[in-house]
C-alpha cells in the first residue's frame, strides 16, 4: 500500500481501505483504549497482507461492540452473550474464514464462558481479543466479577478474589495466550501478529481504562494519564506461571506472552 | 530523511495520547476548535518529526499519520 500523498485528492489515511470512513469519528470517549486496539488491529492485518476475503469480525454489546461499526471487514454484530455461540457456528459451517471476535465483560464472563469452552475443546480456530476495562454495570447494582487493580470503589474496598481470566483460557484449550494494555502498541501488535497465525483457539487480553467508572477518585488528570497508569503499573513477564496471573487490589499487573504452543 | 505529519482534524476528539507520546515534540494543542468542538493537535516544528509514526499507531480515530518525503523534493 501506498503511504504518499494522491495528487488533487488530498491526504488519505493509509487505513483508509479498511474503515467505514464516514463513522469516524468513534463514539468512544477520548482516551478510551479500544480505539487503539482497533488501530493496532488494522495495522497487524495490513502488515500480515491477510485476505479481507476469508476475515470475518464479530462483536457483542457495549462500547467493545460498536468496533464493528467503523471496520469494512465482514462482520457481524450479536447480542448479549451470544457471540461466541454465534462465532463457533459461523466456524463450523465456513471452516475457511478465520474468525476474530472482539469481546468484554459481559459476552466473555457472564454469557459466554461455555461457548469458549466449546470454541477451545473442539479446537476451532477463532481468535479472541478481550478488552477488559473492568466494567460490569449492566445495572449499577451488579457488581463485576473482576476487581479494579488500583481502584476501589466507596462502598466496596475489594475483599473478594479475583477472576484468573488468562486461566480460564488456558482450562478451555486456548494455544496462545497473551495479556497486554493499550500503551503497549508494538507488543500487542506482534501478539495479534502470532495470534492470528495460529490454527486453534488464541486470546488476547488487553486491559483497557474506562473514563466513565472509577473515574472520580482523583487520580485522573487528563484523559492520557489513566492509560498510562495502566501502562506503568504493568510488569512485563513473559512465560510467567498462568497461576499468578489473576489481578489484585492495588498491586502489579503483570503483562506477556504467557502461552505460546505451536501445532504438534 | 525528512517526514511530514498529516492531521484530519474533524476526526479528532481531543485526547492528546499524539502529544503525549511524541518523543520528537513536534506536536502541541491548537487553539481552534473543530465541529465536534474538540482542540486538534497542530505541528508546531515540523522539522523535528522523525517519522518514528507512533502518533500513527496510538490514534484511536485514524486522524493523524505520517509520511517521508522524498530526497530529491526537499532538495528541490
Amino acid at each position: 500500500m501506498s503511504r504518499s500523498i494522491v495528487e488533487g485528492v488530498g491526504p488519505i489515511h493509509p487505513f483508509n481501505e479498511f474503515l467505514q470512513v464516514g463513522s469516524i469519528p468513534s463514539v468512544w470517549c477520548p482516551g478510551c483504549g479500544i480505539g487503539t486496539v482497533v488501530n493496532i488491529f488494522i495495522e497487524t492485518i495490513e502488515k500480515l497482507k491477510v485476505d479481507v476475503e476469508k476475515l470475518c469480525v464479530l462483536s457483542g454489546i457495549g462500547c467493545t461492540g460498536k468496533i464493528i461499526d467503523y471496520l469494512k471487514f465482514n462482520s457481524a454484530h450479536k447480542v448479549n452473550g451470544s457471540v461466541l455461540q454465534y462465532a463457533s457456528e459461523f466456524k463450523m459451517k465456513n471452516p475457511d474464514k478465520k474468525v476474530v471476535v472482539f469481546l468484554n465483560d459481559v459476552d466473555l464472563m457472564i454469557a459466554g464462558s461455555d461457548d469458549l469452552l466449546n470454541i477451545g475443546t473442539k479446537g476451532m480456530d477463532v481468535f479472541v481479543i478481550y478488552i477488559n476495562n473492568f466494567i460490569y454495570y449492566v445495572l449499577i447494582e451488579h457488581r463485576s466479577l473482576l476487581k479494579t487493580p488500583f481502584m476501589g470503589t466507596t462502598t466496596d474496598m475489594s475483599s473478594a478474589s479475583p477472576f484468573n481470566i488468562p486461566h480460564l483460557a488456558k482450562s478451555c484449550g486456548a494455544r496462545y495466550v497473551a495479556r497486554w494494555t493499550p500503551l503497549h502498541v508494538r507488543r500487542l501488535m506482534y501478539s495479534m501478529r502470532d495470534a492470528l497465525q495460529r490454527d486453534s483457539l488464541s486470546f488476547v487480553e488487553v486491559i483497557s481504562p474506562c473514563l466513565i467508572y472509577y473515574a472520580s477518585d482523583g487520580i485522573v488528570g487528563r484523559s492520557f494519564d489513566r492509560m498510562k497508569l495502566f501502562h506503568d503499573n504493568a510488569v512485563i513477564k513473559h512465560n510467567e506461571p498462568i497461576e499468578n496471573l489473576d489481578i489484585r487490589f492495588q498491586d502489579k499487573v503483570i503483562v506477556g506472552e504467557f502461552i505460546d504452543e505451536r501445532e504438534k | 530523511m525528512k517526514a511530514e505529519v498529516h492531521i484530519i482534524k474533524e476526526r479528532c476528539k481531543g485526547c492528546g495520547i499524539c502529544i503525549e507520546i511524541c518523543q520528537a515534540s513536534v506536536l502541541e494543542i491548537s487553539e481552534e476548535l473543530n465541529t465536534n468542538g474538540y482542540h486538534p493537535p497542530v505541528a508546531k516544528n515540523p522539522e523535528a518529526c522523525i517519522n518514528c509514526g507512533m502518533c500513527e499507531m496510538f490514534c484511536p480515530d485514524f486522524a493523524i499519520w505520517v509520511t517521508v518525503v522524498k530526497e530529491a523534493d526537499v532538495n528541490v
